[in-house]
Formats: structure tokens, sequence, C-alpha cells
């Protein structure tokens, strides 16, 4: 009996000891690992180029060891505002510019600016787009460096227009315009533009051109305040409404689509045009391989309104402030943004670096899409950085997808966004 | 040698459930009590300065008292649709039929199937240009609009995720039922037959008593899970068109990961945690009555 306990009590020990040591003892290993973190893991042609720079830098740095760390876009700053809150973020993550300032605010990012000194300092950054750069930039501190950025413009298929006796080379210059070639473009199963009416953040980069081309602002020249009771923010809000709702020249459904969702009707020729960013072709292409979209795919600057502008996606590339190993994942961040890789990067994906080398490169200037995108970008703007946008944005979603659906009245619709945006910046 | 015994024989259970008890910590009383921490955190505070203002902020929130109604029509609807899809069912299935082993796992297929597949499977089936349900409705119904707009419609969007939610859930009431209708002894249909009761009567009065206490356990059970159901819903609508079909656990995720507010997010959650508590005493007390 005493025995029987006795061996009762030394598995039971043993068990607690196996599960100690199961948790904490890591195992053997001198190669560091970084977890490379980014939604276009599961998405092609970009993949690819990801895929190629792990296996060039492993192989070259047998001491480090580039993992792949899968996000999605939809919910990427979810999954790292929980890793950050566990101190178990990926090394290097990838984010548009919307999140960094509310990231640095919490501290989940690493202040790179020692780096930055060692690497040259003002001369090392010199090399970036300086207006994207600048997003990196916050309270006196550098968090990330620009991978790409990607200005919106008009992306058409040719042929549609051929069909409905558009001349492609002559795309549409203002709104008014635009709105008569969507008119034509549109036939039996066949629409003149892809919308985006999904709550997503790809939402305003589609937005945005018909929000600002009509003078509108968010915010009071102050900041302080909703800009969106002005005459102009209806003006933009309706037209991109009125697309739909008045016009119906946008496929029904608006409100399920998100990027995907209508580069994938571009794709099968369910839409003709669409507000697209630079990698679109790349993967229209991916969608449907029997489309020849070089030759039937077409760019043009967005139609100008008040003033000419369009939106911008900017993607940048982060280095966590829980990163074990900062050294390791400076040295594979350093060769991400190499010219190198950056300029592979824009072969495969079709992405336009911030990296200002690769731009003027040649195979960049002599790019059918990548010269009219590259054309765009000084005209790029971005919503307002503050940590009161995501509700601001949400609010301004809301009201897009109830205008869109009939549940309020485009007025109305921006009245309430007006006053949900005032609630957000504390005005009382 | 007889005290190391009893010592032996008092503490050698607690060392086994040690683990075990070490890991609930960590993964539910652990994080319960930092949400309840959070809650009661000033915005952007740190540290043990306390403010019941998030809770006089949710009281006060429009948005959030409109939500709470979504809920429980979301939750009620559910269930009703659980109930009579899993009762017809577990019915049909507990019928000496052929088949019925395979038929019992084919009804089994969309509880093996995850929220947030079942979300997209059903967004797709919806889709007024590539989905397949308009072009079936068209085979039976040639004038019904081929590109019909299911999840933008104002009063469409919010029946089409609860009859997802319906496909999605019937299951495991319908598993609890089955259970239920096979444990009711087979005499006492043959002694009510015998008094001439017919198959209604026989329903009323022997098979509706005798599921009545699995009945509860597994409408309550339910119940609370509903209360939580949440990658359905935002793979399906995102909770639009606008706010049409947000339910709480899409609108604390939202205020949480995508405000920022994490102290707002954190007194939304223990509200709904109050709330399901409440919901869910009807099968504390009945289980405890069971035991």
């Amino acid at each position: 009996m005493r025995h029987k306990r006795t061996l009762w009590t030394g598995l039971a020990i043993a068990a607690i000891s196996v599960t100690f040591l199961a948790f904490t003892v890591a195992p053997a290993g001198a190669q560091v690992k970084i977890r490379f973190q980014t939604w276009h893991w599961g998405e092609k042609p970009w993949v690819n180029a990801l895929e190629a720079f792990q296996q060039e830098f492993n192989k070259a740095n047998p001491d480090i060891e580039v993992v792949r760390d899968e996000s999605r876009y939809a919910d990427k700053e979810t999954v790292y505002t929980t890793q950050s809150q566990a101190k178990a973020a990926a090394d290097i993550a990838h984010f548009q510019h919307r999140p960094i300032p509310l990231f640095a605010e919490r501290g989940y990012l690493m202040d790179l600016t020692p780096f930055i000194e060692k690497e040259g300092g003002q001369k090392f950054l010199a090399q970036w787009d300086q207006h994207a750069l600048e997003v990196c930039r916050y309270k006196g501190k550098i968090y990330c460096l620009p991978d790409f950025v990607n200005p919106m413009t008009l992306l058409y298929n040719t042929v549609h227009y051929k069909e409905a006796g558009l001349d492609p080379t002559k795309p549409p210059a203002t709104w008014d315009q635009f709105l008569d070639y969507a008119k034509k473009l549109t036939r039996a199963g066949r629409y003149g533009l892809g919308l985006i009416g999904a709550r997503q953040e790809g939402l305003f980069m589609r937005f945005n051109p018909f929000f600002w081309g009509a003078g509108a602002e968010y915010l009071t020249p102050d900041g302080k305040h909703s800009a969106l009771d002005t005459p102009e923010a209806l003006e933009g809000f309706r037209f991109y409404v009125e697309l739909f709702t008045k016009y119906k020249v946008v496929p029904p459904g608006v409100i399920e689509q998100g990027a995907q969702e209508v580069r994938t009707q571009m794709a099968h020729e369910v839409v003709s045009m669409n507000i697209a960013v630079p990698q679109a072709p790349g993967i229209i292409q991916a969608l449907n391989p029997n489309m020849k979209v070089l030759e039937v795919m077409a760019a043009a600057p967005l139609p100008v309104g008040k003033k000419r502008v369009t939106a911008a996606e900017y993607g940048m590339r982060v280095i966590s402030a829980y990163a074990k190993n900062p050294e390791a994942a400076w040295k594979v961040y350093k060769a991400w943004y190499s010219h190198d890789i950056q300029l592979r990067n824009f072969k495969i994906a079709g992405v336009l670096s911030a990296r200002l080398d690769v731009r003027s490169s040649p195979d960049m200037a002599n790019n059918k899409f990548a010269k009219v995108y590259m054309s765009q970008a000084p005209y790029a703007k971005l919503e307002p950085l503050i940590p009161e946008w995501p509700k601001i944005g949400d609010a301004i979603i809301t009201a897009v997808q109830e205008a869109f659906s009939g549940v309020k009245t485009p007025e109305q619709a921006l009245k309430d966004a007006h006053m949900a945006a005032n609630r957000a910046l504390g005005v009382q | 040698m007889s005290s190391g015994r009893a010592w032996h024989d008092r503490h050698l259970g607690y060392l086994f459930v040690l683990p075990a008890t070490l890991m609930l910590v960590g993964v539910l009383v652990f994080p319960a009590f930092i949400t309840l921490k959070l809650s009661v955190t000033p915005e952007g505070g740190s540290g043990w300065h306390f403010t019941l203002a998030h809770y006089q902020n949710a009281f006060r929130d429009p948005v959030l008292l409109q939500t709470f109604k979504n809920t429980f029509a979301f939750v009620a609807w559910s269930l009703v649709g659980h109930f009579t899809v899993g009762l017809g069912l577990a019915l049909a299935l507990n019928q000496a039929l052929p088949g019925q082993t395979f038929f019992r796992l084919v009804a089994l297929i969309p509880w093996t199937i995850p929220d947030v597949v079942a979300g997209i499977i059903f967004r797709w089936i919806l889709n007024p240009i590539f989905g397949c349900l308009n072009p079936l409705i068209k085979i039976v119904i040639p004038s019904f609009p081929a590109e019909f707009q299911w999840l933008s419609s104002p009063t469409l969007a919010f029946p089409a995720v609860i009859f997802a939610n319906v496909w999605r859930g019937y299951p495991l009431v319908m598993v609890m039922l089955l259970a239920g209708l096979m444990a009711i002894p087979r005499e006492l249909y043959e002694a009510a037959a015998v008094d001439g009761a017919g198959r209604l009567k026989r329903f009323l009065h022997v098979t509706l008593p005798g599921l009545s206490t699995i009945i509860l356990i597994a409408l309550a059970l339910d119940m609370v899970w509903e209360f939580r159901r949440f990658a359905l819903v935002l793979a399906m609508t995102g909770g639009g068109p606008g706010t049409l079909t947000e339910v709480l656990s899409t609108l604390v995720y939202k205020t949480y990961f995508q405000f920022f507010t994490f102290e707002y997010a954190s007194a939304m959650a223990i509200l709904m945690s109050a709330v399901l508590f409440v919901l869910s005493l009807p099968y504390i007390v009945l289980v405890g009555r069971e035991q």
C-alpha cells in the first residue's frame, strides 16, 4: 500500500516536472529566428517576392532564419495588438500608414533612430520618399521606413472602352466625364465601375479621391472639429454614393465588396473601371491567367475635380519593441529595404518602392503602369493621422453603407457621421 | 507513520489537479482579472487608479444600447431556429430508417465547419453576382431578380445572418435532443398507443415531457453560446449595412482592436459577461438540480 502511494507521488511529481520543463526550456539551437509578418504571404504574386527574399537571406546568413509569419489584411492590426499586449509580437511586421502613430504611442514599436544613426543618419534617410517618411516620425523618433508608396489611379479595360465607342487613349479627365464613361460602359451583365462599400480601410483609398476632389476635408484647418458638414463634403459623399444608388453604374452588393472582390470583378470583366493600386494589374493577372492584362488594361490619372488629388497606400514595416534580437531583426530589415530587393519586389509584385534610387530605375520608368502611378505620387494625400481617426473613419464607413443601402439619405447619413466625428474629437 | 499516510490522503489529490488549476488560472482567471481592472482604469491610464466612467458612458451609449437590442434579437431568433430545425431533425433521425447512421453524420456537417468559414461560405452563396442562390431561385421563380442583394438590404441582411447561424448551430441542439429521444423508454409509447393515443398526442404527452429537461439545458447552453457569436457575423457582414447587424461581440472587438479604446471595450465586455451570467442561471440551476 505504502509502495503504491510512493509510486503515485513519484509519478505526479515527474508529470509536473515534465510539464514545467516543456514550457520553460527552449529547444537547443544557436540560430536566431526572425518572424517576418505580412498578409502578403497568402497573396499572389507577392508571395513569390517574399519567398525569394526568405530563401536568399537564409542562405546568405546561416546564423539567422527568416520565418514566415502570416497575418490577414483585415485583422493585421488586431493580431499585432494582441501579440504586442502579450509582448510576443512578430519581429518585423507590415502595415499601412494608419496605425503607425497609434502603435508608437502604445509602445509596440522599436525606435529605429539608433540603427539609422549608425547607418549615416540623414544621409541614410535621404534615400526614401520624404513625404512617406514623415508618417514614420512620431514625437521626434523614427519607428519605420516606408516600403512602398502606392498612389491610386484609374485602371480600365481598353477592350470595353472600344466596345462602348470610347477612345482608350482618352480616359476621363473630369468627374463629369468619368460618370459619362461609366454610364456608357454599363450594359447587360457589365458595370462601368467597381466601388468598395465593405467595412475595410481600403474604402478610403477609393472614397477619398471623390471626397477631396470635391474640395472637402475631414477636419477643420485647426484639426479640432469635423468638417463633414460642409457643402463640399456632401457633394463628394453624394457623388460616391449615387454612382450606385442613382446612376447604377456599380454592380449590386456594393456593401459586400472589398478591394479583392472588385479586382475579381475586373478580372472576370464584370466591371470596366476601378480605382486601383499599382499592384492591381498583377493581382488581376493572377486571378484570371487567361486575360492578357498588359494588353487589355491601361492606367490613367484620376479625373480632376476642384483640385487634382489622389489617395495613397503607404506600406510600412516596423520592428517590434519586444524583438528579442534587435540586431538580427535590423539585419533582416535592412536587407529587405536594399535596392536590389526593392527592385525585385517591383518586378514581381508591381509595388512602387519608396526608395528613390529604385523609382528612378529604367525598369520602373519604362513600365506601362508604373510610370502612370509614379506621375500621381506628388498628388497623393493621406487621411488625418490622429488617434481619433479610427472612430471617425468608422463613422464615415457606417454613413457610406447607410446611404448605399438606403437606410438613410446621403444628407442624413453624413450629418450623423459629422456628429459622431465630433464626439470622437471630444467636441461637446 | 499514520500521520504521513493521512497527509498523503489529504494532499495527493491537490497535487494531481495542480497543473490543471494553474492552467485555468492562467487562461481564465488572469485575463478576466485584467479585463476587470482595465474596465475601471482611466483611458490611457495605468497602475491602480480607478474610475467608473466607462460604465457610466456605457449606460449612456446609444450604439451600445442598440447593439444589445440587436444581440437579443439575434439570440432569440437563432434559438427559435435551432430548436425548430434541431427537434424536427432529431425526430426524423430517431426513426428506424435505412441509412440512419449516414443521415445522422450528414446532419452534423454544419457543426464541423468553423464560424468564420461558414460566414465566408454564406457571403459567397448570397453574393449578387458570383453567388449560387439567386440563379437557383431563378430556376424556380423566373421573374426573380438575377442580381438580388441579400446582405446589402436593410431588411434582409439580419434575417440572412440569422439563417446562416441557424444552419451553423442546429446540430448541437439536434444531437442533444436525439440523445434525449433515444433515452425515452419505448414502453411509454406502446402504452400510450394501447390507450388509443395518436401521433400528436404521443408527441405532446410522451415525447415533450420526456425531453423537457434536455430542451431547457440545450436552449440555455445555446443561448449563452449565441450571445457570444462573433466570427460568423464579422465574416458575413462586418456588422453592416451601417450597424444593422452589429452584435455585442463585434462591437467589443471593434472598440478594442480598431478604436484602441481598451478600457471602454473592457467595460463593455464586463457588462456582456454580466448579462451572460444572468442568462446562464437557468442552466446552472437545472444542472444543480439534476445533480
